[in-house]
């Protein structure tokens, strides 16, 4: 098995850094994408990853290498959740207007930035690494990359610790929760900001398309088993898990891009809960017919 | 004069489009005092609402919430609150014990677990709206009456001095608002709140309140049920067959402070719930 020998062999230390930054991203994406998938903001994590294309563009035009360029697009990323955390709050757009203007806006601001930069430097050859930003490689995921993946995994998981009675009450009931004195507005942009920096987290390894699969589909597959909220984060963090290992282990043994195949594995594993969710509430229903028939 | 629950002096508001909700409106609750405030769509009872739960701040006058400004009295969760349109995440992989608790720890320090107290005011709270049988249901297998009464408990939980509610009886049959207005009953005097209903239908104001309020953006009337008179009601109520019409109409803003009862007056059942209601917190 390549895995085996990758993972192992002599160059487990190429290898080894993605996988502990796959880790760490599901750890981070887990929690966030239970509350994602409940709050229906799905549409907003692709506003806040593809917000991604504007910082890459200025990037570009700088000519800075992806490595040095993490920074800036994490500032788009987060300016652009905030951005669309003011203008949704307003209530004079809505909320998917605002996310639809900030995702074509920073792709055509991506796009006008890149071509702006071959008509500056005639010939220049784009920047190395960019297109991974955008499309993803594990192989291009260094020591640093997968420590500040733990480390924004832990600060994610630490401020949903920290939050996690107004969070939730906020996440349950907006409207009930602002007149019971939550502060409603900072708990938005707290969500928004930490499902940015989790877009930026993963994507060196997803890329920015695939990212926000990775805060949409383990939670969307916990809650198809589970009306619970423990049990649904559980779950949620196994499907991350098992979504970012299995995507990983076809990567190396099919030699496919990492991002694609976490987020089909992740399908797979919505597909089967489905499965699963529709099979048990057959038998429910199934059991007070035959118990009435008895 | 005892310190009034909620007290609206001479408040007016306007949205930002130019719709004039409240003119002038002034109103006294006293504590203990179950106060319905009646009017039609339209009217400003949920405007009255939401401003004394701070949530808009009036153009004009004054409004003070067991002393406190409106904002003040939300930060030191003093009024209990149940939406008009259920808006809660129903898919919300809650149950209803974890919905009562959410509620009431929401201002617990994180690194606190809930105390003992709190928890068995989360059992009470569910037990005084009869919802125990279904405490550890999911939230989004209740019913809306189930649903309705868990909301209630959360808001009982957080330990308020005012329960507020919006519309609660919309859609409930008669039998409903009956059972409905028997458990404000329960909840005033087991707990001594103040309670201030808005509803636009006079049965399920009628149903457990010491006094009523008239609104259609002035207060027409404010004192015990009995004293609302088929013109009374004409009188509120032509407001929305007025607009309905396209109609210019002409209400008489000085009714409000001539009715019968005035607003400065307590209704004689709030004083004597009060005392009960000390009582029953001995």
């Amino acid at each position: 098995m390549r895995t085996i020998e990758y993972l192992l062999g002599p160059d487990a230390p190429m290898f080894l850094p993605g996988v502990l930054a796959g880790l760490a991203i599901a750890l981070l994406c887990a929690p966030l994408s239970v509350l994602v998938v409940l709050k229906r903001m799905a549409f907003i994590g692709q506003g806040v990853s593809h917000a991604a294309f504007g910082g890459v563009g200025l990037a570009v035009l700088l000519g800075l290498a992806a490595t040095q360029s993490f920074a800036l697009i994490a500032l788009f990323c987060v300016g652009s959740a905030w951005g669309i955390a003011l203008a949704s709050g307003r209530r004079a757009l809505r909320a998917d207007t605002v996310i639809g203007i900030f995702l074509v806006g920073a792709m055509a601001l991506g796009a006008l930035l890149v071509a702006l930069r071959s008509q500056l430097v005639p010939g220049g050859a784009t920047p190395p690494g960019w297109e991974q930003i955008l499309f993803g490689s594990i192989l291009e995921v260094g020591k640093a990359d997968a420590a500040l993946a733990w480390v924004m995994a832990g600060a994610t998981l630490a401020a949903l610790w920290w939050w996690r009675r107004p969070m939730l009450f906020w996440a349950f009931d907006e409207t009930s929760a602002e007149a019971y004195g939550v502060r409603t507005g900072a708990m938005r942009f707290l969500l928004l900001t930490l499902l940015a920096l989790a877009v930026v987290t993963a994507m060196k390894l997803a890329g920015v398309v695939l990212a926000t699969a990775l805060l949409v589909l383990p939670g969307a597959t916990a809650l198809r088993l589970s009306a619970r909220l423990w049990p649904a984060l559980g779950l949620s963090l196994l499907a991350a898990l098992l979504g970012v290992m299995g995507g990983l282990v076809m990567s190396y043994e099919l030699d496919l891009p990492p991002g694609a195949c976490i987020v089909m594995t992740q399908v797979a594993l919505f597909v089967g809960a489905c499965v699963v969710g529709a099979l048990r509430s057959n038998s429910k229903t199934e059991q007070p017919r035959t118990e009435k028939r008895a | 004069m005892t310190q009034a629950a909620l007290e609206f002096d001479r408040v007016s508001y306007t949205y930002p489009g130019g719709q004039q909700a409240l003119r002038a409106v002034s109103l006294r609750v006293a504590p203990g005092e179950r106060l319905g405030v009646l009017g039609p769509n339209g009217g400003g009872k949920s405007t009255l609402l939401k401003i004394a739960l701070g949530l808009l701040t009036p153009d004009e006058g004054e409004v003070r919430v067991w002393g406190m400004s409106p904002h003040q009295a939300r930060r030191e969760g003093v009024v209990g609150y149940l939406a008009q349109r259920m808006e809660a995440a129903l898919d919300f992989p809650l149950s209803a014990r974890q919905v009562v608790e959410v509620g009431a720890s929401r201002r617990l320090a994180p690194w606190r677990s809930p105390p003992r107290a709190m928890r068995e005011r989360v059992d009470r709270s569910i037990e005084l709206v009869g919802a125990t049988s279904y405490a550890d249901r999911p939230v989004g297998r209740l019913s809306g009456g189930q649903l309705q009464r868990v909301l209630i408990a959360r808001a009982v939980a957080c330990e308020p001095k005012i329960l507020a509610l919006d519309e609660p009886t919309v859609g409930v049959d008669a039998e409903g608002q009956r059972r409905f207005g028997e458990l404000l009953t329960t909840l005033n005097r087991e707990l001594n709140l103040t309670i201030l209903l808005v509803s636009h239908d006079i049965r399920g104001v009628a149903a457990g309140c010491d006094r009523v309020a008239c609104l259609s953006r002035t207060l027409h009337f404010h004192d015990a049920p009995e004293g609302l008179t088929p013109q009374v009601l004409a009188e509120v109520f032509s407001h929305e067959v007025g607009a309905a019409f396209g109609g210019e109409v002409h209400v008489d803003a000085h009714h409000a402070h001539e009715c019968p009862g005035g607003h400065t007056h307590d209704a004689p059942g709030a004083a004597r719930r009060e005392e009960g209601g000390e009582r029953a917190h001995d």
